[in-house]
């Protein structure tokens, strides 16, 4: 009996010890990779890295970033080829950003983003951008004021971006279901480096946009702010408008917007499919500036909310006209609308949507009003 | 031969010597030569009484175990000053001078050498009268006793700063004049052959299950064992699951807190010489109770008592759980919190397993040094430890600073649960162990394990796990919370109480 148990206690440990799958690691020899992206794919893929080094130990630990880059026949496997220089094994998990250069995404970027989407090493939560104008590595060794790395910097953005406006975030998981969604095309937000105080600094700004997987154009700040409100996500943004106040003639007011309410449906007008896009917006004044305008005054802010929503109206008929025409790509996703709504309608259109789309009629009506004026109604008076 | 024989020290006696004689010189001789052989500290006092005919008497008692102004002001006085009449004789000496001489509140008759011999180890004074074969136990115990301080390891802020003494007969009136009614009962079971230890069994007959009580009486009466120095042997040897490490009789040094058991319904066990109260059934419920929860208000109360929940879980896994993430799932540690604990383990130059094993085995060399030692002693002992040791190690790389904390963190939340501290360290260092070799796989197991060998214990018949598995109302309002008193108005239900009526007819503040 107790050599029966000797044995198979033995034979318990050893089953333990012995077994291959001991993936037992330490912490210390593991690179933590932050960042990462793909600069080239053609004709070999060429694939950056941001890593923390760490040192120091005892009372003083430190970390700080290293960018290393190498050419490879696929992300992964210069990835891992990118261990032998940093001397330690890349841990992919806890990546928080996916960079890829303009070339790439010219070209298409599902051979670039594969691996990103299937690796079980990598969260599908990676934020994903596109480099404009600079490539992934040139983004990596630029230098953020605040952040330790570019990728924190970058992913701090995307946590702030309700106070900042202009570019929807995306990750990983969500790019697949875009591009495998009918009727509706993909849109990326865009990384550029700008320089402030003697240092390049990544900033996010723009959305590049896609048709498929490949890249067609770009959209710059005011575009995306546009995108942001007609995409329905609530967006603190601020507008500086010319107003005509009474006869005092224009003066610049920076309006706040507060809320907004969109309503797209598609409609059959005389057999043929159009869009009903209803915006409603409330607006805060912010700044006034000179503008010797009291909003205590109901014709005043009648006048006001009008030349606004006139505003507005113009602003999106030129930016759906450069989507529909220009880029031909239904980043509003007007066809997946219709294809839910109006299904056969959908079906008769769907082979030649792009056609169709480029000459899609908009039905637009903007309501703005104005809500807020701040604690005062009335501008700063100066004594002649 | 004969006579060689019975000088022998440990020869019995032949039967009918036994019986004391009539002849005082003859009981003198017996007593010095063979009951309190080579015994010096029994003193024989010899006197004679008044009148026309005096009596040789003599007073026997051990030396230090009584109380000798008791003997000499309510003994040896009104014996000295009585004449016992003439026509009384034999037996009747002795009946007439405990009826009408003596002025001590105890006394019977003994009739025998052995008798006489416990007697006087109970710290009573025998007297031997000539010509009488009766001898009078007076009752004079009188033995040095500690006086009834606050206990050191169950200090209050708020409630009666009473701890339970050495001394059997203390202890039980202190549990006494908490329970004054007729219902409280005491029953003696004399434990060990050479020790002959009074162990108390206390209940209330009117509430708690007779069943229960004889079960009880019945495992104490089973000890065949020498001696019995202190209630941690009774516990031991009565206790369900002996393999177990998890208590299954529970400890206590207050009185107030063996009242409050007794009155759930619980049998409480006293023992001569220990300060150490034992209640039963004990369940793992209680281990997570204090008294103070039931004298302070019951939010507090309860909020403590989630604390004391919390820090349990925290000083068993911490350790398992670091050991875990780090070494196989560096993925859920949070990205900020990975780096910097990589950064502090560079240059460790032990692995994390490592780490965690003799940190932990330096918290408890440091705990276990400092716990015997006195109090001054014991603080410098920690500052040395703590400060010293902890600040050294991690300037020095040979420890993480996580560590360092993860080690702290342990040891405090180990001492919110005092009752299950030893097991809190043998839980983590086996958590610790499956942690390293599987990960939170292996944690998970042992966890499991954990939660199989509560569920498979009992207690005098209740299972261990009582009251937190279920969520019946009525059962589960003394666990995770203490709900106020006005809505505590049953008994626990698993004690099977007779009268399970706790709050009568009263329509307390907040209803039911």
């Amino acid at each position: 009996m107790k050599g029966r148990l000797a044995c198979s206690l033995f034979l318990l440990v050893a089953c333990l010890v012995l077994a291959g799958c001991w993936d037992y690691i330490e912490i210390e020899s593991l690179a933590f990779v932050f960042g990462l992206g793909v600069d080239q794919v053609e004709p070999d893929f060429v694939v950056v890295l941001e890593m923390v080094k760490t040192s120091g130990g005892g009372q003083q630990p430190q970390v700080e970033p290293k960018v290393l880059a190498t050419k490879g026949q696929s992300v992964s496997s210069a990835g891992s080829a990118l261990s032998n220089p940093a001397g330690q094994r890349a841990f992919w998990s806890h990546a928080y950003v996916f960079l890829m250069s303009e070339q790439v995404a010219r070209q298409g970027i599902v051979p670039a983003m594969e691996y990103l989407a299937r690796s079980r090493h990598i969260r599908s939560t990676v934020w994903v951008f596109i480099t404009k104008d600079c490539t992934v590595e040139e983004v990596f060794k630029s230098r953020p004021p605040v952040a330790n790395s570019v990728s924190e910097h970058l992913n701090a953005i995307v946590l702030m971006q309700q106070a900042i406006a202009g570019f929807i975030p995306l990750q990983v998981w969500q790019l697949g279901h875009e591009f495998a969604a009918e009727g509706i095309s993909a849109v990326l937000p865009t990384v550029k480096l700008v320089h402030e105080s003697g240092d390049l600094v990544p900033i996010v700004e723009g959305t590049a946009v896609f048709k498929g997987d490949r890249m067609v154009g770009w959209l710059d700040g005011q575009e995306s702010d546009l995108l942001c409100l007609l995409k329905g996500v609530a967006q603190r943004a601020f507008y500086v408008i010319e107003t005509k106040v009474g006869e005092h003639g224009y003066f610049p007011i920076t309006y706040e917007l507060v809320g907004n309410q969109v309503q797209m449906k598609p409609v059959i007008r005389g057999g043929r499919a159009a869009i009903s896009l209803t915006l409603t917006m409330q607006f805060g004044v912010e700044e006034v500036g000179r503008a010797p305008i009291v909003f205590r005054d109901e014709e005043m802010v009648k006048s006001v909310e009008a030349q606004l929503a006139t505003a507005f109206t113009r602003r999106i008929r030129e930016f759906l006209g450069k989507i529909q025409g220009e880029y031909n790509a239904d980043i509003l996703g007007f066809g997946q609308l219709l294809k839910r709504k109006h299904p056969q309608v959908w079906r008769s259109l769907r082979e030649d949507w792009d056609l169709y789309y480029r000459h899609l009629e908009v039905e637009l009506d903007v309501q703005c009003k104005v809500v807020l004026t701040g604690v005062s109604a009335e501008p700063v008076r100066v004594r002649d | 031969m004969f006579f060689w024989k019975r000088t022998q020290k440990n020869a019995p006696r032949p039967r009918g010597l036994d019986q004391l004689s009539s002849s005082l010189a003859v009981n003198l001789h017996w007593l010095k030569s063979d009951v309190f052989a080579n015994d010096d500290t029994i003193v024989f006092r010899s006197f004679k009484t008044k009148g026309k005919r005096p009596l040789d008497c003599v007073l026997v008692y051990a030396d230090n175990m009584v109380k000798h102004e008791y003997l000499s002001q309510f003994v040896l006085r009104p014996m000295m000053r009585a004449a016992v009449p003439r026509g009384v004789r034999g037996r009747e000496v002795a009946r007439y001078l405990s009826e009408q001489v003596l002025e001590s509140d105890g006394s019977e008759f003994v009739t025998s050498y052995s008798a006489i011999g416990d007697k006087l180890m109970d710290g009573v004074g025998v007297l031997l009268i000539d010509g009488c074969p009766l001898a009078i136990a007076v009752d004079a115990q009188g033995w040095a006793k500690r006086a009834v301080t606050e206990p050191p390891t169950e200090s209050v802020v708020r409630g009666p700063r009473q701890g339970f003494g050495e001394d059997l007969g203390v202890n039980i009136s202190m549990v006494r004049l908490k329970l004054s009614s007729p219902n409280f009962k005491t029953k003696f079971v004399h434990v060990g052959t050479k020790s002959k230890t009074r162990v108390a069994i206390l209940y209330l007959d009117n509430v708690t299950s007779l069943e229960l009580v004889e079960e009880v009486q019945r495992r104490i009466e089973q000890i065949d064992i020498d001696a019995v120095l202190d209630s941690g042997y009774i516990q031991e040897l009565i206790q369900d699951a002996p393999f177990s490490p998890f208590p299954t009789i529970g400890q206590t040094e207050r009185p107030d807190v063996v009242a409050a058991k007794i009155l759930e319904g619980r049998v409480a066990v006293l023992v001569d010489g220990s300060p150490f109260a034992l209640t039963m059934p004990y369940l793992l419920v209680e281990a997570f109770q204090a008294n103070e929860d039931y004298y302070n208000h019951w939010i507090t109360a309860s909020f403590h008592r989630l604390v004391r929940y919390i820090s349990f879980f925290i000083t068993t896994t911490t350790p398992a759980l670091y050991i875990a993430l780090i070494s196989y799932h560096p993925q859920l540690i949070p990205t900020n919190l990975v780096v910097s604990i990589a950064a502090a383990r560079k240059n460790v130059p032990f692995p994390g397993i490592v780490e965690v094993v003799a940190m932990g085995l330096v918290f408890e060399i440091l705990r276990e040094g400092g716990v015997r030692l006195p109090r001054p002693i014991g603080q410098a002992i920690s500052i040395v430890g703590a400060i010293v040791l902890g600040d050294a190690a991690v300037s020095a790389s040979l420890v993480s600073a996580p560590m360092i904390i993860v080690v702290g963190i342990t040891g405090v939340a180990g001492f919110v649960v005092p009752n299950l501290n030893d097991i809190a360290v043998l839980m983590r260092l086996s958590l610790v162990l499956l942690a390293a070799i599987l990960g939170l796989y292996g944690f998970v197991l042992g966890a499991i394990a954990i939660a199989l060998l509560l569920s498979s214990m009992e207690s005098f018949g209740v299972p261990y796990l009582s009251t937190m598995t279920t969520l019946v109302p009525q059962d589960v309002k003394d666990t995770l919370v203490r709900v106020p008193w006005w809505q505590m108005i049953l008994r626990p239900r698993y004690l099977a109480s007779k009268d399970r009526q706790r709050l009568q007819g009263q329509d307390g503040g907040g209803g039911r």
